[in-house]
């Protein structure tokens, strides 16, 4: 087996804020292999959030506090880069998705200039090419009318279009790690269909390895290889998603399984 | 239409239209002409897309933005005919339950005080007496009376949906109109929202108006189901018939997008396109830009109402009202039935 593309070993977070320090991730450790979706699943609070930004170096350091024996992206550790190095990684090797495209895109450039600067800053494109590198990874999510999507705003554009948006930014650099946190929570059932068609497969074309968070079951038995489940900051199972769904092993994966009645499955 | 039991609320092609803002000069089409009845103690479910016009139909029901046609009827009486006077009383049985627990309740009022809020304004009971139907509204939902003195803020999503299920209770109303209730909060939590709904069904015999773009929840809690796009109902049923027997094209690729639990099930198909925009829908059947199922007719003629199945008029057994009537607005229909 090909080694992991992103191996997280002893991971806890905690915030600094609080009175006695409280670790919202501990010790955790996860493999994300070649190709895969890998689901982490939990309630609110659980940590799901807290970990993926902890691997992205998004929390302030005067915040938190991260600690981690390995936070290695192909190889090299993530960890103890500075800031600058890992700016150059960010967008390029690994990047994110948010669960409110809104807040996360800028409101006054258009998609078009928010999508054809990474292709400026990160593969040295010159402004037309740049323009046309966006326009065909524009078409890749799905978009039709890619020319009257650059020129839009993003208040201008409906949930699901900005959501294919932020896709078309965090794949632009065909990165090796794809992080999406709760994409689809904030869309309608149709939408949220779209979105994670044209993510998973943009993912294989590319072969970049997916770390989905979500807290669906639905979500992770149909788009997912394998799952996390998170509980209180640790992670009390981890397993291949057909294995998990027939032979839940964990009290708690259970009752989150249980926590759902699909429509049309009884 | 004779129905042996009066309907609660019945709503008869509404029409909601906001004036035409920015350069575009075109006013704004909510809902074109919707009608639904609910019976006392129902749960009526209205799904549809974000921009499908289910919470403007919601906030008209209450004359929160004022309706441009049709009319609503509460216990039979018109509610645009009301005299101010009456119109507060019929609010007082109306209450409203809002998506976002967190915005509608007032970080500076502590759980008490946004309790007393409605009792006060309503004046019901006494100054003595209305703290003791606060804590026992806590009690009804399921929340420790000792959380009064908390403030929104000191609660998790869960609890600030049971308060402002509580703070809709302490009025006592007939029917409490929820507009996504269930939406910020986590799966686990859901389910017990929705037990709790159906508890207070149960015990205070409260009708709700449950506005949800969650198939699954509005399966398990609603006893009718309207199905709406671009504006229109397109499809209305009781709930094990609509889930069913799915009539509309629409409804089927909505229930088709739902991700099944189970990963040896096939998963969800795509709905190509995005709905058309409200300014400008499309001719004929709003639906007919994404539709598989498509013939000619769809792009011009506006499909009526065609009856599915059975008739209109309630009918009560062990558990459920139940309509006995399917409706559909769909071409397709009317070419099979003839």
């Amino acid at each position: 087996m090909n080694p992991p593309v992103l191996s997280i070993r002893n991971l806890s977070v905690s915030n600094r804020r609080t009175k006695q320090p409280s670790a919202v991730v501990q010790q955790i450790s996860f493999n994300l292999n070649p190709g895969e979706v890998l689901a982490v699943v939990g309630e609110s609070g659980c940590g799901k959030t807290k970990t993926a930004e902890a691997i992205m170096g998004l929390l302030p350091r005067d915040g938190w506090s991260v600690q981690a024996d390995a936070i290695e992206l192909d190889g090299s550790d993530l960890a103890k880069l500075p800031e600058s190095g890992l700016r150059r990684v960010r967008g390029r090797k690994i990047s994110m998705i948010f669960q409110e495209p809104l807040t996360a895109l800028d409101p006054v450039f258009t998609a078009g200039n928010q999508l054809a600067s990474i292709f400026r800053r990160h593969r040295g494109k010159t402004r037309s090419e740049a323009y046309q590198c966006s326009m065909e990874m524009l078409s890749k999510v799905g978009f039709a009318d890619t020319r009257n999507v650059l020129k839009s705003y993003p208040h201008q554009l409906s949930g699901g279009m900005r959501q294919r948006v932020m896709i078309a930014m965090a794949m632009a650099c065909r990165p090796r790690v794809l992080i999406a946190d709760e994409p689809t929570t904030a869309l309608d059932v149709t939408t949220q269909a779209q979105v994670l068609d044209q993510l998973t497969r943009l993912g294989q074309e590319y072969g970049t390895s997916i770390l989905l968070i979500t807290h669906d079951p639905g979500v992770v038995a149909q788009y997912c290889d394998r799952a996390l489940v998170m509980l209180e900051g640790r992670i009390v199972e981890d397993a291949n998603v057909r294995d998990l769904f027939a032979r839940p092993q964990h009290d708690y994966t259970r009752r989150l399984l249980a926590s759902v009645a699909g429509v049309g499955s009884g | 239409m004779t129905s042996p039991v009066l309907p609660l609320l019945s709503v008869r092609d509404l029409v909601v239209r906001y004036p035409a803002r920015g350069h575009s000069g075109i006013p704004m089409t909510a809902v074109r002409g919707v009608s639904l009845e609910i019976a006392p103690a129902g749960i009526f479910g209205l799904v549809g897309e974000s921009g499908s016009g289910k919470s403007s139909l919601a906030h008209a029901i209450l004359h929160l933005s004022p309706p441009a046609g049709g009319e609503v009827l509460f216990r039979g009486q018109d509610l645009a005919a009301m005299k101010p006077s009456q119109l507060k009383a019929a609010r007082r049985n109306i209450q409203l339950v809002f998506q976002d627990s967190l915005a509608s309740l007032s970080p500076r009022r502590s759980v008490l005080q946004t309790l007393l809020e409605p009792l006060d304004h309503f004046r019901i009971g006494n100054p003595a007496t209305r703290a003791e139907k606060a804590a026992m509204a806590l009690e009804t939902v399921g929340l420790d009376p000792a959380l009064r003195h908390r403030y929104p803020q000191e609660l998790s999503g869960g609890q600030k949906q049971r308060v402002a299920l509580a703070r809709a209770l302490v009025a006592e109303p007939d029917l409490i109109i929820a507009d996504e209730p269930l939406s910020s909060l986590d799966v686990s939590v859901q389910s017990r929202i929705i037990e709790l709904i159906l508890e207070l069904r149960e015990k205070l015999g409260v009708a709700f108006l449950f506005v949800s773009h969650d198939l699954s929840a509005v399966q398990r809690l609603a006893d009718t189901v309207g199905v709406m796009y671009l504006g229109k109902m397109v499809e209305s049923a009781d709930t094990d018939t609509l889930f069913e027997r799915p009539a509309h094209p629409y409804t089927r690729s909505l229930m088709a997008a739902v991700p099944v639990a189970d990963p040896s099930h096939p998963r969800p198909a795509v709905l190509a396109g995005e709905p058309p925009s409200p300014l400008t829908p499309p001719s004929g059947c709003v639906f007919h830009m994404r539709c598989g199922d498509k013939i000619p007719i769809c792009s011009t003629v506006v499909p009526n109402e065609t009856f599915v199945c059975g008739e209109t008029g309630m009918c009560e057994d062990s558990r459920r009202f139940k309509t006995i009537s399917h409706r559909v607005r769909c071409h397709l229909w009317n070419v099979t039935k003839t």
